[in-house]
């Protein structure tokens, strides 16, 4: 499957680590901001990378082939970044499988009941917040 | 009318004062306590300080009630986020208000956010750009707008007298041209007319055309070289 990420950052990496490892055959390219992220993650097997000095710039997401792959994972550190981007890999160019990561709670909730494929473990850590003061 | 803007730099800040000073009623959110501090103390305008994607600050600043909201951070991403959060959160089905308004900085993002919904979409580098092209004396070619496919343009060539393309017929200067392009009005002394197949070029015509910014540089060569 042919892959792209946008963000270098721990979950991106993860991401990357996990995906590699389930299926050596995925390629993917991942779009980031920071060299030396960039660089630990070319190491692994089926993976390449793109340095971005613009991030909104759309040349860059054409030239890494946003309109030839299977799934779009939007796992950058900045919301707004990751949701525009997610969109216009599912409404632009068709990608078939879109995530989409957002720490904003509020973001959260409206961009999934807008149906957009959204991950993010804030709702969820709030809510074990809130269990462990009521169970206290 | 009333009018929240949401991000308040030099863009927002004169805009703010415009509107006030045309008798509009203003609130402007910003995130940045001391710019905001200053807005404050200018005359006419309530300014809030607070995250402009946050539904809770926006309802403060009176987005519930607004005519527009207008998103002016420096992201085009935020902006979005914003216009969204709008149209999502107080737009009701049977109503068109608040209607939603942004300026991108990457031109790109224009045919994205139309898409996407945002009602005004104003590409500020098209804009000028377009206006710089008005002022160059002579200047054969002007961008008159993004259209929503990617990197799809409508601009306007003057056709000049020694150009190869002058007394050539519709149907021909359409075989030349590069794939993707194609016209869609002849602008003449007399007015506009439909590119009928037979209808022939002639000097200080106008065409517009539907192109690319990957073959921008071979459609004015082919429209306007002797």
């Amino acid at each position: 499957m042919r892959m792209l990420i946008y963000g270098s950052g721990q979950l991106a990496a993860g991401a990357v680590r996990d995906l590699t490892e389930a299926n050596p055959d995925n390629q993917i390219t991942v779009l980031g901001k920071d060299r030396n992220e960039l660089e630990r993650l070319s190491a692994y097997p089926g993976v390449s990378v793109v340095l971005l000095t613009e991030p909104v710039m759309q040349n860059y997401r054409l030239d890494a082939g946003i309109d030839q792959v299977n799934a779009f994972l939007a796992l950058s550190d900045n919301d707004h970044e990751n949701l525009m981007l997610a969109q216009i890999a599912r409404y632009m160019f068709n990608v078939r499988h879109v995530v989409c990561h957002v720490e904003n709670p509020q973001l959260q909730i409206m961009y999934t009941a807008m149906g957009l494929n959204v991950i993010g473990y804030t709702t969820g850590i709030l809510q074990d917040i809130r269990q462990g003061i009521n169970a206290g | 009318m009333f009018v929240v803007i949401v991000g308040c730099s030099e863009v927002g800040y004169y805009l703010a004062r415009a509107l006030v000073s045309s008798g509009h009623e203003v609130a402007v959110i910003e995130n940045d306590p001391q710019r905001c501090q200053f807005l404050t103390d200018g005359p006419g305008i309530v300014a809030l300080q607070g995250d402009g994607t946050d539904t809770a600050v926006l309802r403060r600043a009176g987005a519930e009630r607004a005519d527009v909201v207008v998103a002016l951070t420096g992201a085009d991403a935020t902006n979005m986020v914003i216009c969204q959060t709008v149209q999502h959160v107080f737009k009701t089905p049977e109503s068109e208000i608040p209607r939603t308004m942004t300026l991108v900085k990457d031109p790109k993002n224009e045919p994205v956010f139309v898409e996407l919904g945002i009602d005004v979409v104003i590409n500020w580098i098209n804009l000028a750009r377009s206006a710089l092209e008005e002022g160059v004396p002579g200047h054969p070619l002007r961008h008159l707008m993004s259209l929503r496919r990617p990197g799809a343009e409508l601009v306007c060539v003057a056709i000049p007298s020694d150009a190869d393309i002058v007394g050539k017929q519709i149907s021909e200067l359409e075989r030349e041209l590069p794939p993707g392009n194609f016209i869609t009005l002849l602008v003449k002394r007399g007015g506009a007319v439909p590119p009928a197949p037979h209808q022939l070029v002639e000097a200080e015509d106008e065409l517009i055309v539907v192109t690319s910014g990957d073959y921008e540089q071979e459609l004015y060569d082919i429209l306007t070289g002797a």
